[in-house]
């Protein structure tokens, strides 16, 4: 549809409307709109340079093209998650309310932080506080720091788990059948249901056998095997 | 049979309720005979009517009504464990408001907001328009991001605009023509005392305004919003109102009217999402147009704005400043108006009186006419 100039354009048009005398009213926008002007519009300044361009260039690509952002926590993030992929089936909030989530953690205090469960990004984000606040920590060493810290509270919260659920059995709970205890009966419905009908397979196949042996009619000059099958029969 | 099973059914209840046992039985029995002795016998200390023959049954119904007795001391004694333990363990509070945004709509958007309501996610890089390409900030796992203080920048000189064109009295109109942004721009008219639009945009409403528009209802107000009267005539002749303003949460579903407000020369103030094209309004607000909480947030700021302009608008008013002109179409009205009835009354006098007045006496008497005439204006608040 092109480029649009008209309303970028609607004080200019309407002054030289009132100045030949084809408006006669002063619009009520129109000092609001030459007081406050609109912005600069289609100029591409040059964008913030999150990643350096590539030195193998033979000459510069895309100057005005925004940039990939990167933060040093992607690459700790990405190791985090290679090593412990199943940290990602988790269920986590990504609703932010205030906006101020950053506000409330403080990472020099450990992985635990008030208000938010325990995951990977309590990992990352102390590694990164490791690794820029202690002195002489390489990114593995403080890896490994996040990492026990981590590990240490995920134990303790099975731990927790498991007791509580001990005590809500001792008084009496019930936590009715598990996802595998459903998965089993469904295996064993299945097989029941399986059973029954490789049962009646067999009962036709015998029946089938037995039907081939009565249609014999006679067999040619073997009279006293004849009578042997009739006795068998019998 | 049938009608005794009904009554075991329903129980206790309905034979307790009814009012002697005799009547109960006589429906029940076959024999009236049987039905008399039966009313009369002795009960038990369980008040198990008799008329359940086998003693089976009987016991059934007491060690029901014996259950029933119990549930009053049961429900008393449930209720206090209640009570109790009611207290103990994690209070659960209500954290996230969805409307909050337009319960309590805020004044000014910071950048914190701004970003937990996800107004700087765009779309996908290649679905680009280079044309919002100093709004963007950079790319980030595939989409393009919006910077913030862009946002707020422009976000300011549109909450600017709107409390200004507000404040000359004009008339705004809000725009969202998406589904879930209806109780949005509800709210935001409502806060800046401006219009609203949910549904399409008929084409041709600006242009074609004379057609579209015309059984739409005219009201003729003074500075303070209050009605005057004695306008009907003109307002039969006036021709359907513009808007000052148009705000339009979605630009890319309405570009006619877009192209209207551009052809009437109507200044307009769009969200402009990295997809969409910023010549197509006047002042735009690069966001997220596809979150609606972003636009809850810009609508709330935007609507604000419009309150702030109007509260300082009829204070001004209440102070005799009058920010807006009278149209020039009302002026005339009301000079012809007055002019018919100067001259109406200039007729009764002459007849009142009965002699021509010529010469001198008709320069005072158009004297009189202008400053009647002023009266009236000032009197009707023009």
């Amino acid at each position: 549809m092109g480029r649009h100039f008209r309303p970028a354009r609607v004080a200019q048009a309407t002054m030289e409307l009132m100045a030949a005398n084809l408006v006669h009213d002063t619009p009520r926008w129109y000092k609001a709109v030459k007081m406050i002007p609109p912005a600069e519009i289609l100029t591409r300044p040059y964008p913030v340079q999150h990643t350096a361009p590539s030195p193998h260039a033979r000459r510069p690509r895309n100057l005005f093209k925004p940039t990939h952002m990167v933060y040093p926590e992607d690459e700790l993030r990405r190791n985090f998650f290679r090593d412990h992929p199943w940290e990602l089936a988790r269920p986590r909030m990504i609703l932010e309310l205030d906006g101020k989530d950053a506000r409330y953690v403080d990472w020099s205090t450990g992985v635990r932080q008030p208000g938010m469960p325990l995951s990977g990004e309590c990992v990352v984000q102390r590694q990164l506080w490791l690794m820029e606040n202690v002195p002489d920590v390489t990114k593995e060493s403080a890896y490994d720091m996040a990492r026990r810290e981590f590990y240490e509270l995920r134990q303790l919260e099975d731990i927790q788990r498991r007791i509580a659920v001990e005590e809500a059995r001792m008084v009496g709970a019930y936590f009715g059948k598990s996802t595998l205890q459903y998965g089993m009966d469904i295996e064993d419905k299945e097989y029941e249901r399986w059973k029954k009908w490789a049962g009646a397979e067999i009962n036709k196949m015998e029946a089938e056998r037995q039907k081939a042996y009565t249609n014999v009619v006679d067999l040619p000059d073997t009279p006293d095997l004849e009578e042997e099958l009739l006795k068998e029969a019998l | 049979m049938i009608i005794r099973n009904i009554v075991l059914r329903h129980g206790r209840q309905v034979i307790v309720a009814s009012a002697s046992p005799s009547c109960c039985v006589r429906a029940l029995s076959t024999s009236t005979a049987k039905s008399a002795t039966t009313a009369t016998a002795p009960k038990g200390p369980t008040n198990v009517p008799s008329f359940f023959t086998t003693p089976e049954q009987r016991a059934k119904i007491a060690a029901l009504k014996e259950q029933m007795d119990k549930v009053p001391d049961n429900f008393k004694e449930f209720r206090s464990i209640q009570k109790k333990t009611g207290k103990i363990g994690a209070v659960t509070q209500p954290r996230h408001l969805p409307d909050e945004m337009l319960k309590y709509p805020p004044h000014d958007a910071t950048l914190e907001m701004l970003m937990a309501a996800q107004a700087h996610m765009g779309h996908n890089t290649s679905l680009w328009n280079p044309a919002n390409q100093r709004y963007i900030y950079g790319v980030r796992e595939g989409i393009h991001i919006i910077a913030l203080e862009t946002i707020a920048a422009h976000l300011r000189r549109a909450a600017k605009v709107v409390e200004e064109v507000a404040y000359h009295g004009g008339l705004i109109l809000f725009v969202g023509t998406r589904r879930d942004q209806r109780p949005i721009v509800v709210r935001a008219a409502e806060l800046a005392g401006g219009c609203h639009l949910f549904q399409n945009w008929t084409p041709g409403t600006i242009t074609n305004r004379d057609q579209i528009l015309a059984q739409g209802k005219l009201r003729m107000v003074d500075e303070l919003d209050r009605d005057v009267p004695g306008f009907d005539d003109h307002i039969q002749e006036c021709r359907p109102v513009i808007p000052d303003l148009v705000v339009c949460l979605n630009p890319l579903e309405n570009y006619p009217m877009l192209h209207e407000c551009g052809l009437a020369n109507v200044p307009t103030i769009g969200i402009i999402d990295t997809n969409a094209d910023p010549t197509w309004v006047t002042y735009q607000i690069p966001a997220n147009d596809d979150s609606l909480r972003a636009m809850a947030l810009i609508a709330a700021v935007l609507g604000r704005a419009g309150q702030r302009g109007q509260e300082r608008r009829h204070a001004d008013a209440e102070d005799g400043v009058i920010t807006w002109e009278t149209p020039s179409d009302v002026r005339r009205f009301v000079q012809n108006t007055l002019t018919a009835k100067a001259q109406e009354k200039k007729d009764q006098e002459r007849q009142s009186v009965e002699q021509p007045a010529w010469g001198r006496e008709m320069v005072e008497s158009d004297e009189d006419v202008a400053k009647a005439m002023k009266q009236l204006a000032d009197e009707e608040g023009i």
